[in-house]
């Protein structure tokens, strides 16, 4: 009998992004529901509510000793004797890093998925990409590209994923700075305590999270039978089991134990935590986070959360 | 005597489950299927093992036979030697315990080994009578096992030699002509005087049964004797064991206990006595107060030296008065130059001698010295004589006058010939004359024959037989040109020509330098010994001042011990009456050392009892427990076995596919000489044993990792709270560095001030806490030194809100002031508005922690009347120390997670954000010295350029 599992090759950037795009073609906009909104000076599309650079009127004020004649707004100021300046509100760009683990547990996928995990995280990341450029995000990759404010940021990200070297593990997260939001989308198979370990000092400095955790539906139910010797594709471990249908539920019970725990974790964190099985539709996947995102959770059952 | 036993023999019944064992190893299972399986690890939590090999090799199978077996074996406990023994219960138990000064060292297991005796006393009901042979009042009465057990937990070992003879009489009085059923010697080992009757007073008891109790004399290592020669201090040291060499370090302290240089005895095998020079500078060694073997504390193994090796108070007197417009030819510009850097030198200020001697004598000097005095006043003789023969050593100079004093001057050494002898000159065949070689003996020996001098006129001293013994240097002609006498205590010196350059070039050679300064260092430290003493009965009655106690080190205790007569010029030895210790006040203390000068330790020998004695060895360590070995072994197969499984698995398969066939026998090769190197090598090779060549040393590493990275680093006070808020403090402040600033630091680093290396880190947080023991004078002199060279310690005292009570100090406050107590601090001053720590990276105002209000002190800034001339100070112009209240650790410290440990008071998060920059700013301070006070001067700087 063949193997259940198998390991497939890295899926290439512009098949996924093609993928990914029809996808996101699917999903409207999503402007995120930033509620603090970093301090920078690229222009976006959410309103601070008060004077700055921006396209919507915000108020009129006199004109004061020393500013430029140009500001005059003169189709105001004619109406009475006084000369008046139009202010426009301040309306700022929010960064979100999107990050996909590619380690090899990712390139896992077994017999009951149309896709591999490592697949369908690159398919949810730049969906995700596309469908925040469309709003006028700003995108950024931890550790492989650096914020962009563009209309074809998905591209831009294939194309750097596509020319980064391999990296497993959580990514360097330095260079995050302020209040954005950071998109994690991995198998997270850690026990919950180290993956939590990792995540939490982000948490702890301001960044609001979203987790997707992308399984193979081999790894929830467990379909293995009879003699069982086990392999860790990243470490290369061996683990061999008698009878494996006798540890099915201790395995599943334990499984998802992790699970909870991890969400239970994020949700103290202040984190959103989505599930996601390769079984299922990407689109599903995609709404959930663009629910949480846009500050409104999905509540159809297509997305689990 | 190799008798084996179990401790636990029905563990052996596990035995019989080896073939068991055999039958479950023999068991194989079926190949399994293939699977890659990602959440492996959380499979793994629920998969219990329960493998075995398809067809494990016999030898192998024997293997982990054998495993088990020692495994069931060592958990028996099999014991060699195991002690056993039966009283005597014809009459009562004798135990004869020496409680000299070597048994301190193994003090707890003679108590132990007579616990036991007294157990089986009284399991065999037999009356037990206790005698101490280093105590003076025994009561030796046979009593009940309790009673005695009672008197053994208040004995203590003595710092005395013991007195076995008066020890075994008392015995006699008590027992009263009873029998003895057994008798017990516990020995310290050592022969003392009086064995031999002591031996032959016990046979008269005819016990039934005597048994010896010795311990490995150990402790039996004594400092008999020390000398200060011109260059080092020779100590003597004896053994009682002469079997194997030995090597000890022995150090020399201070009066406060530090060491202040050391020296190593070697004991070649088969000899008892050896010598350590100590060698250190003739300043530091007046500094010695006791010399004390390393890592053995008992009374014998210290000798106290007491001030007669002291640096030396000299007078000086001159027969002309002559005139201070040409120093250079006055006789004491050279003597005063040539000695003031090693003695205390003591001029009259009155050219009258009937005056000036008098006044000199009052003084109590260690030596006088006179330059070409021909006669001196009448009167002033008699109190010189009686200064002299009480230890007293005059050195004097001749010249145009003593040439010209009358013959039967009782104050010189040598009878001396009427007028000087000239060498060389116009009216003269002969030469000016050279030095000869220094004779062997004397206070010049082994000095250099001194080429450069050459003597032109000297007094002469008339033939007598002994002038060759009492000639210390005499020129190549033979004459003499230092003579010698002793006096009684004290000693008469003569120079056979002037202290100045017109008889001879001596005072202008550098030999000049090294012979006055060995002749004074013969002389009596103190003076002339109590001159309130008449001239006969120079024996002085002196008090006891500080006692040596068992463990070797000085008390204050002085009860109990009669005053001691000291004779000059003899050392006396202690007693029961007097104890090792010093006699006098503080001003000026004799030394009374255990052993006398010389003394060697012999064995003790119990043979004139006459009777078959039983030896035995002390009580613990004695009996040898195989399990540790048993448990190697099993350990050594258990690691065997692994190899061979892995190897089994296809471990080595990465091996090149040619290589493959080979690789079997090279993974033998490897079992076979990892076994070996277990099986042979009963010690693993540790850093200490590399090759001497490759110039490492032990902790080499640890200190280049400490070198590569900065770290802050922490005092551990050893409350383990308070350490762990300080490490998670310096933790967070690790991280907020290395987050905001180019400073990364490396983990905090707890540090033991008393021995880890300081001056790895710029900055020592220091948090005090009054519970914790008050650290050692020589760590916090440890500390004054590392702010001496440029650290900086932060003393935080974490009491900001205890103290707002009644304004005084706090516990934590109070033992700061304690331990600033001995450092020397600079003055403090909070820190003012524009000191460089308010701004060296964030603009701060105060310096908050937990708690906000306490101000920050450091050193207190020069004036700007001196800022002008000021030198930079060792430190970079960075404050050595720094005291807070505000328990800054507090506010930085960080869980595992990130999140704060403790609540700032009150509780804003805004007050930790300035409590990290308080820390960071502290840091930038610590690490760029006055770079940022520069920066604050750039604009005056460039302006003053002209740009």
């Amino acid at each position: 009998m063949a193997s259940i599992g198998q390991i497939v090759e890295q899926t290439p950037s512009s098949e996924v992004l093609s993928r990914a795009q029809a996808r996101a073609a699917l999903v409207p906009d999503c402007m995120v529901e930033a509620k603090r909104i970093a301090n920078t000076v690229i222009a976006g599309w959410h309103g601070r509510r008060k004077r700055g650079m921006g396209e919507n009127f915000w108020q009129f004020r006199p004109y004061a000793e020393g500013e430029s004649l140009s500001r005059i707004d003169w189709r105001r100021s004619a109406r009475d004797d006084h000369t008046y300046v139009r202010d426009r509100e301040w309306e700022a760009a929010h960064t979100i890093w999107l990050w996909a683990d590619m380690s090899p547990s990712m390139m896992y996928k077994s017999t009951f998925a149309m896709v591999s995990k490592e697949s369908r995280a690159l398919v949810l990341m730049l969906a995700l990409a596309e469908i925040l450029a469309r709003s006028g995000e700003r995108i950024g990759c931890p550790g492989i590209m650096e914020p962009v404010s563009a209309r074809n940021a998905a591209e831009r990200l294939a194309a750097a994923i596509m020319h980064a070297p391999v990296t497993t593990g959580l990514p360097e997260t330095a260079m995050i700075r302020g209040q954005s939001d950071i998109v994690l989308i991995g198998d997270f198979l850690d026990d919950a305590d180290s993956v939590m370990s990792r995540i939490s000092p982000l948490g702890k400095r301001g960044l609001r999270g979203h987790i997707i955790e992308v399984a193979d539906p081999a790894e929830e139910t467990f379909p293995y039978t009879g003699r069982t010797e086990f392999t860790d594709p990243e470490t290369g471990e061996k683990l061999t089991s008698g009878r494996a249908e006798m540890i099915r539920e201790d395995y599943q019970r334990a499984y998802l134990a992790r699970r909870e725990a991890l969400g239970e974790g994020l949700r103290r964190l202040g984190w959103s935590f989505t599930f996601h099985r390769t079984d299922h539709l990407a689109s599903e996947a995609l709404v959930a986070v663009h629910g949480q995102l846009s500050g409104m959770p999905a509540t159809f059952p297509g997305g689990r959360t | 005597m190799n008798a084996l036993a179990f401790a636990n023999p029905l563990i052996l019944f596990g035995l019989l489950s080896l073939p068991v064992i055999w039958w479950l190893l023999r068991l194989t299972p079926p190949r399994p299927k293939a699977e890659i399986f990602p959440p492996l690890r959380i499979l793994a939590t629920v998969l219990k093992r329960e493998e075995t090999p398809a067809q494990s090799p016999w030898w192998l199978t024997l293997l982990r036979m054998l495993l088990a077996a020692a495994v069931i074996l060592a958990i028996a406990d099999p014991v060699m030697n195991p002690r056993a023994s039966s009283l005597n219960s014809a009459g009562p138990l004798a135990l004869v315990i020496d409680n000299g000064w070597s048994s301190s060292v193994d003090w707890e297991r003679r108590v132990e080994t007579a616990n036991m005796l007294i157990d089986e006393a009284e399991s065999a009901d037999v009356p037990v009578s206790l005698t101490f042979t280093a105590d003076t009042n025994n009561e030796p009465t046979a009593g009940t096992a309790s009673a005695a057990r009672d008197k053994l937990a208040a004995a203590e070992p003595k710092p005395l030699v013991p007195d076995r003879l008066r020890a075994i009489r008392t015995l006699q009085e008590a027992l009263d002509g009873n029998p003895l059923g057994t008798v017990a010697l516990i020995s310290d080992g050592i022969a003392a005087p009086g064995d031999n009757d002591a031996m032959t007073a016990l046979a008269a008891f005819a016990p039934n049964d005597v048994r010896l109790y010795q311990g490995e004399g150990r402790g039996a290592v004594a400092l008999t004797g020390a000398t200060n020669n011109s260059e080092t201090m020779a100590v003597t040291a004896t053994r009682l064991d002469t079997a194997a060499p030995q090597q000890l370090t022995v150090n020399a302290l201070d009066q406060q206990g530090r060491s202040l240089a050391s020296g190593t005895v070697d004991f070649a095998a088969g000899s008892g006595t050896a010598t350590a020079e100590i060698s250190a500078p003739f300043e530091l060694r007046n500094d010695f107060a006791r010399l004390s073997v390393e890592g053995l504390a008992t009374a014998g193994s210290t000798h106290l030296l007491d001030d007669g090796f002291k640096r030396r108070r000299i007078a000086l007197i001159s027969g002309e008065s002559g005139s201070d417009f040409q120093p250079l030819l006055q006789p004491l510009y050279y003597i005063n130059r040539a000695l003031s850097p090693y003695a205390d030198i003591i001029q009259t200020n009155t050219a009258d001698l009937a005056v000036a001697i008098p006044q000199i004598l009052e003084n109590n000097p260690s030596a006088i010295i006179m330059a070409d005095v021909g006669r001196l006043p009448a009167e002033t003789y008699e109190p010189l004589e009686r200064w002299i023969a009480r230890g007293g050593t005059l050195i004097r100079f001749a010249g145009p006058r003593l040439a010209a004093a009358p013959a039967d001057d009782p104050l010189v050494p040598v009878r001396l010939r009427q007028g000087e002898r000239a060498l060389g000159g116009a009216m003269s065949w002969s030469e000016p004359q050279s030095l000869a070689d220094f004779p062997t003996f004397g206070p010049f020996a082994g000095m250099p024959r001194a080429t450069d001098i050459t003597v032109t006129r000297q007094v002469l001293a008339e033939p007598t037989p002994d002038l060759a013994e009492r000639t210390w240097a005499s020129l190549a002609d033979g004459t003499p040109l230092v003579t010698t006498r002793d006096v009684d205590a004290g000693r008469l010196v003569l120079f056979h020509t002037s202290a100045e350059a017109t008889w001879s070039n001596l005072p202008l050679s550098g030999n000049f330098v090294e012979m006055l300064r060995r002749v004074v260092q013969m002389a009596r430290a103190g003076g002339a010994t109590s001159a309130s003493a008449g001239s006969e009965s120079a024996a002085a009655t002196l008090p006891a001042y500080r006692l040596l106690t068992a463990d070797g080190l000085l008390s204050t205790e002085t009860s109990g011990v009669r005053p001691i007569m000291i004779r000059a010029g003899e050392t006396p030895s202690a007693t029961f009456d007097h104890p090792p210790g010093l006699y006098g006040t503080e001003d000026g203390f004799s030394a009374v050392n255990l052993l006398p000068p010389g003394a060697e330790l012999a064995a003790f020998d119990p043979a004139p009892i006459g009777r078959a004695v039983t030896r035995e060895s002390l009580a613990g360590g004695e009996a040898v427990s195989l399990r540790p070995a048993l448990f190697a072994a099993a350990f050594a197969m258990l690691i065997l076995d692994s190899l061979i499984v892995l190897f089994i698995n296809g471990a080595f398969s990465r091996l090149p596919k040619g290589s493959r066939r080979r690789s079997g026998a090279a993974a033998a090769t490897i079992a076979a000489v990892a076994f070996g190197l277990l099986a042979f090598q009963p010690h693993p090779v540790s850093a200490q044993e590399m090759p001497e060549g490759s110039g490492a040393k032990a902790g080499d590493e640890q200190i280049l990792e400490h070198l590569d990275t900065t770290h802050l680093a922490y005092v551990t006070t050893g409350e383990a709270d308070v350490d762990r808020i300080s490490e998670q403090g310096l933790e967070g402040l690790t991280e907020f560095l290395t987050y905001r600033t180019t400073l990364e630091p490396g983990a905090p680093v707890g540090l033991d001030i008393t021995k880890d290396e300081l001056s790895f880190y710029p900055i020592i947080y220091w948090p005090i806490s009054a519970n914790a023991p008050m650290p050692s004078q020589a760590a916090i002199s440890r500390i004054d030194a590392y702010m001496r060279n440029g650290g900086t310690v932060l003393f935080d005292t974490r009491d900001q809100y205890s103290s707002l009570g009644g304004g005084g100090s706090t516990p934590n406050g109070e033992r700061l002031q304690q331990i600033l107590a001995n450092i020397d601090i600079p003055p403090l001053e909070p820190v003012p508005e524009n000191h460089v720590l308010a701004r060296s990276f964030y603009l701060l105002t105060n310096f908050p922690g937990r708690y906000n209000g306490s101000a920050l002190w450091v050193e207190a800034r020069q004036d700007a009347r001196n800022s002008a001339n000021q030198v930079s100070s060792g430190g970079d112009g960075v404050s050595p120390i720094m005291i807070t209240g505000n328990d800054l650790a507090g506010a930085w410290a960080v869980d595992q997670q990130g999140a704060p440990v403790l609540p700032t008071v009150p509780p804003d998060d805004m007050q930790r954000e300035y409590a990290y920059r308080a820390g960071v700013n502290i840091m930038m301070y610590m690490l760029t010295g006055n770079y940022k006070a520069d920066q604050v001067h750039v604009p005056a700087l460039l302006e003053r350029l002209g740009q």
